[in-house]
């Protein structure tokens, strides 16, 4: 067991470090921080909405576009690198399972997105506080009810948001374990985001009683087989008003993070141990 | 054998992950804004689908109400409603858009119509009437949905009242709107004369009196100035129901 965590820790480490000297990661990290920063600017766009929750939305919305393509483009690269430059071949000729290599590769990628969402975060935090004394002086000296902001509720939805790219690369592997080819892993791997994204609706309706017994049949292995996004997606209530928020919902919705990447990753691993490299 | 095993493990993961997945969405759905099947329809192919999707949805739905004007100037009413529609469901909480909506297709689009058909003077005045009732009901669901989803606002309520009032001269479909607003939070102050008005004008006249006079003694005399406005009201009314002494408002000190 020891020697287990030890190859895939250093798978890990290796892959880390080849993720986050990418270009690509740069790149939108940068662009993701430039979004939360220039939310203030755009603030003149909105309509009659708390004007914490037009920061916040576009903070979310970043983390979330950005955060979802670096999860499928670069887990694809850095799976696909390894297998076409013969270097996963080399790697697999020393006793290292394919499931350590497997396991190396999502937490190395896994680390990587933790630091583009605590980064993305830690901005939209600073951003949102310092307009949220600004508003409470002013509701003040006006009278009004000042808009609520919650710090620990961004802590909670930034961990919500790395398990839900956790998710993402899991997924991402299991389809790359069985690809042949890097586009194709990119593009169904973001098919299926989409598809968990909107998985919702299957199990809204699978919630009300209503539909064929085979409609709901059909529904009912769908909502199995795609993990459920949207549920990760609770920023604006953990955020700006964490007391609409039930007191178990985080640890929820982790846990069923937590089940659905351990599911992937051994469906991934099913696959790759019977894949030809 | 091993790998059967492993099958095994991975398939009751997969049932674990999907059945444990319902239970935490049951616990989260309160708290994300609820787009339902039949308002996502619509809106695909608008450019939109990043908002249903997750995140920015209150851009994107600033976004679409931005675009729904450049069609309110064309006077386009189907590409209107429609962003219109899209910019509620995005953002399901804003009363801005519920309420914009609805005064957009209760009072603007019956007019869009009889301009198409040829203008007023060609449009027959019962067709016309038609049109202003039709889409007065249509704005009214509009606002009705609003008002569920913004938890019974005020405004919004005020806004269907005075549609049914002046699109549908329906007054006891008008008095029941301005009842709610009365007893939602932030009620106007003129919610309860509008709604005893409404009843009083649709021939309920001790009904309103009863009404009006209940929320002035139990919420409006509460208030600072003891709402002599509307006491005044309710006097005119004692007066024009011919009501004993006995059975009036006592006089408060204040009262002129």
């Amino acid at each position: 067991m020891k020697a287990f965590m030890q190859r895939t820790t250093w798978i890990t480490w290796v892959t880390f470090l080849e993720a986050i000297r990418q270009r690509f990661f740069a790149f939108l990290i940068v662009l993701g921080g430039a979004m939360v920063l220039s939310s203030v600017a755009f603030r003149f766009m909105d309509f009659g909405h708390g004007e914490l929750k037009f920061v916040a939305d576009f903070g979310f919305g970043g983390m979330f576009l950005f955060g979802s393509v670096l999860g499928v483009v670069m887990t694809a690269q850095l799976f696909f690198s390894e297998i076409d430059n013969r270097t996963a071949l080399t790697l697999l000729a020393k006793p290292v399972s394919r499931a350590e290599f497997l396991l190396g590769k999502f937490f190395g990628t896994w680390l990587v997105l933790a630091i583009f969402v605590f980064v993305l975060s830690g901005l939209l935090g600073a951003v949102l506080w310092s307009r949220s004394i600004e508003l409470n002086e002013l509701a003040e000296k006006m009278g009004r009810l000042a808009p609520e902001f919650s710090p620990g509720g961004l802590v909670a939805f930034a961990l919500l948001q790395w398990l839900r790219l956790g998710v993402v690369i899991a997924i991402v592997l299991t389809i790359a374990s069985g690809a042949r080819t890097f586009l194709y892993a990119v593009v169904v791997g973001a098919l299926a985001v989409v598809a968990g994204q909107l998985q919702w609706i299957a199990q809204d309706v699978l919630l009300k009683p209503e539909g064929s017994v085979w409609y709901r049949g059909v529904l009912w292995v769908t909502s199995r087989l795609l993990p459920n996004l949207e549920q990760f997606n609770i920023g604006d209530a953990l955020v700006l008003d964490p007391t609409s928020v039930p007191a178990n919902a985080v640890v929820q919705v982790a846990i069923s993070g937590l089940i659905y990447m351990v599911a992937f990753l051994m469906l991934g691993t099913a696959l790759f141990r019977r894949r030809e490299i | 054998m091993r790998s059967l095993y492993f099958g095994i493990l991975t398939a009751i993961c997969w049932v674990l992950a999907g059945t444990y997945s319902e239970t935490s969405w049951r616990t989260v759905r309160p708290c994300i804004p609820e787009i339902g099947r039949r308002d996502i329809e619509p809106t695909l192919g608008q450019g939109v689908l990043l908002g249903i999707l997750g995140g920015m949805r209150t851009v994107i739905a600033d976004g679409t109400w931005v675009r729904s004007y450049v069609l309110w100037e064309r006077k386009d009413r189907p590409g209107c409603e429609t962003l219109m529609r899209t910019a509620c469901a995005l953002d399901p909480r804003s009363r801005y858009f519920w309420e914009n909506t609805g005064y957009v297709m209760g009072y603007d689009m019956a007019h869009w119509e009889v301009r198409r058909r040829g203008g007023y003077a060609k449009v027959p005045a019962d067709v016309q009437e038609h049109l202003y009732r039709s889409y007065a009901r249509r704005a009214l669901e509009v606002l009705d949905q609003g008002v569920v989803n913004t938890g019974g606002n005020a405004a919004l309520l005020i806004a269907a009242g005075q549609l049914a009032e002046m699109k549908l001269k329906d007054q006891l479909l008008s008095a029941r709107y301005y009842r709610s607003a009365t007893e939602s939070r932030n009620a106007p102050w003129y919610a309860p004369y509008f709604c005893a008005r409404n009843l009083w004008e649709a021939g309920q006249r001790e009904e309103s009196y009863r009404w009006y006079r209940k929320i002035w003694e139990e919420k409006l005399s509460k208030s600072e100035d003891g709402a002599p406005d509307d006491l005044k009201n309710l006097r005119e009314m004692e007066q024009a129901l011919h009501l004993p002494i006995i059975q009036r408002i006592p006089r408060p000190a204040w009262e002129k």
